[in-house]
């Protein structure tokens, strides 16, 4: 234990080796990767607790790349849209600029209750009701808010693997 | 008493801290001489329009009556209340007279089914406004935040100046959807009301339930809030460590506050509760079974052995957030910026310190007046600490009586909770056990009035930088 807590000159290379042995979802757990799948998240408006745990299933806690996922910034280099939250009418302009801009042979993955038909929040003046309003949605990961594991599973079942 | 409290004191009693003002009292309180009450929030519906202060550390709450739908603007004297105008506009059709903003819409972009469409004479659907030509802006999907926000500025010699904020995307208009329901019934939404506030916003709605309902929670509940409170405030923050640490290319930092708010969750998912927090804070209490003795230990074990580590690492990446966003303690006390940003920059109001039961020792951060996002940092990491510290102090004489008197009981309550990102304020209304009416402040709201000023003089760039360290979350604001 008493290499977690050694401070000065030699802290940051001790944080280098302790992050590998921190993280959540060991690598030798992961499956071999296959084709990698790109993915974009846009928030639609919902409290943000499936944004923050996209979040969290994209930082370092989980090594996403090694079950042949990872996220891109830009929405043109991306395979797979997902999305958070209620999806409030305001945001309806941003998810069609994002998805218009991805490239063909996109897939629409809803996660989260909220994203799915509204969850909590529904329809009203503001809210469509998730994405069902707009669409039919075939990919789908529910939980409120799942957790980034439930969301890692569930993209694995998505993409067959 | 200062002479605006005088002044709200001599209107009409009708609940614990709510005085009802004439419109003579309300133009009163508008112009009176010498110091202005810290707002906290403005809001108002179609009959009402309502400020709750801060004199000192107590909450006090005034309003007056519409008249033909018009009021004297609380921001010709506090410039905050200008978000809460601009929001009774676009709800409910309500004009805000001598308003010192640009009455910009604050949450109707014009996509909206209706327009005012909680005024008892909504009219038909807008149209989307157009963004203005020449001016650049920073799109929802780009700001960098977990949550919808647009800006808008001019660039000048690399710089942005001019900052306009769209904030009203993730409206859902939860606080409508409450009314009517049991205070319990409602509690699934206010659990959801911004991720960042699992445990604070049910925590604050339930204590101005408790208050209105003439109730007072036992040491038992109220010390199990606050280690949940404190488990929350650990985790929101490691994660906006995290996100910030990003956005400057310190993924080491960010490496290790992922891992750690990971190691929270897990232990929280061992204790068989959900890895967040959510839904177990109750009106009565917390969800049967929580067990939160072991839940905290198992909290402070997981979090305990990283801290060195972390500080040593927030010290080394702290010059990536020298001068980013700045605050000035002038701007964070004329906005009322509480919380930690505000405490970063020169404030010291944290609600923590006025808790019955609260063991005081424990709260040692001192707060900054840097007002950047490296003061940021260094103080989540200072008040990670101190919740460690609370949580074993708490464990230490759980459930300590301190002859806390019932208030009242006047179907009218304001609770409160300090949240990781500030203080969350709930004000409700019963009648015949049902809600009536509630207003709910997230700590986000005040930060978007002084947004424009922060964001001044910053690159484009840096933009997305500054927002993760201010830590503001658009569901708190739109809701």
């Amino acid at each position: 234990m008493s290499v977690f807590q050694k401070t000065g000159p030699l802290s940051v290379l001790h944080a280098f080796i302790d992050a590998s042995r921190w993280r959540v979802s060991p690598e030798n757990d992961a499956p071999a990767r296959t084709g990698m799948i790109s993915l974009y998240v846009l928030e639609t408006g919902g409290c943000e607790g499936c944004a923050m745990e996209v979040e969290s299933l994209c930082g370092s806690a989980f090594a996403l790349e090694r079950y042949g996922f990872r996220r891109v910034a830009d929405p043109a280099d991306a395979d797979w849209l997902l999305v958070t939250g209620a999806m409030s009418r305001a945001c309806v302009q941003m998810l069609d600029r994002v998805w218009k801009a991805m490239p063909p042979g996109k897939s629409l993955v809803a996660v989260g209750a909220c994203a799915i038909d509204g969850g909590l929040f529904g329809a009203g003046y503001a809210t469509l009701g998730g994405l069902k309003a707009l669409t039919q949605v075939r990919k789908t990961i529910p939980g409120c808010p799942p957790s980034a594991q439930d969301i890692l599973s569930g993209m694995q079942r998505l993409a067959g693997r | 008493m200062s002479e605006m409290g005088r002044i709200i004191r001599g209107g009409e009693r009708v609940a614990l801290s709510h005085y009802s003002l004439d419109a003579e009292q309300w133009e009163a309180m508008l112009a009176a001489p010498g110091a202005t009450l810290s707002l906290l929030s403005c809001w108002a519906d179609e009959h009402r329009v309502y400020v709750l202060l801060l004199e000192g550390d107590c909450p006090l709450i005034a309003s007056t009556t519409m008249e033909e739908r018009r009021y004297l603007a609380p921001s010709s004297r506090f410039p905050a209340a200008e978000w809460g105008e601009r929001v009774a506009y676009d709800l409910w059709g309500v004009e805000a007279m001598s308003a010192s903003g640009d009455g910009q819409p604050a949450l109707d972009e014009g996509v909206w089914e209706a327009t005012w469409p909680l005024s008892s004479r909504p009219g038909p659907g807008g149209q989307a406004a157009r963004p203005v030509a020449g001016r650049t802006v920073l799109p929802a999907e780009k700001s960098g935040l977990t949550g919808p926000l647009e800006l808008s500025f001019d660039v000048v010699r690399g710089k942005v100046q001019g900052v306009s904020v769209n904030a009203g995307l993730a409206h859902r208009g939860v606080l409508h959807r409450m009314i009517g329901l049991t205070p319990e019934e409602s509690l699934p939404l206010v659990s959801r009301m911004t991720a960042g506030g699992f445990v604070a916003h049910p925590l604050a709605f339930c204590r101005a339930v408790a208050q209105a309902r003439g109730l007072q929670p036992g040491p038992g509940v109220r010390d199990c809030w606050m280690i949940l409170l404190e488990i929350e405030r650990m985790s929101v923050h490691l994660f906006d460590m995290a996100r910030t640490a990003r956005s400057v290319d310190a993924g080491l930092l960010a490496t290790h506050c992922e891992h750690a708010r990971e190691a929270i969750a897990s232990a929280c998912a061992e204790q068989g509760i959900s890895r967040r927090l959510t839904d177990l804070v109750r009106c009565d209490g917390f969800r049967v079974g929580l067990e939160i003795v072991p839940l905290a230990q198992a909290v402070v074990s997981a979090m305990q052995p990283r801290m060195a580590q972390l500080r040593e690492l927030q010290s080394v990446f702290a010059p990536r957030l020298k001068g980013l966003a700045v605050l000035s303690p002038a701007q964070a006390r004329e906005f009322a910026v509480g919380g930690l940003v505000g405490r970063a920059s020169g404030r010291s109001l944290d609600v923590r310190r006025r808790e019955a039961g609260m063991r005081l020792d424990a709260l040692r951060s001192t707060g900054s007046s840097e007002g950047d996002g490296a003061a940021r940092d260094a103080l989540r990491l200072t008040e990670i600490r101190d919740s460690l510290a609370l949580i074993q102090r708490i464990l230490g004489s759980i459930g300590m009586d301190d002859d806390e008197p019932a208030p009242e009981a006047t179907q009218e309550g304001i609770g409160v909770a300090e949240g990781a990102r500030g203080d969350i304020w709930y004000w409700v209304r019963l009648r015949n056990g049902k809600i009536d009416a509630v207003q709910a402040r997230d700590p986000s709201v005040s930060l978007l009035s002084v947004l424009p000023a922060v964001l001044q003089g910053e690159t484009p760039e840096r933009l997305p930088a500054a927002l993760r360290s201010l830590a503001l979350s658009p569901s708190g604001v739109a809701m």
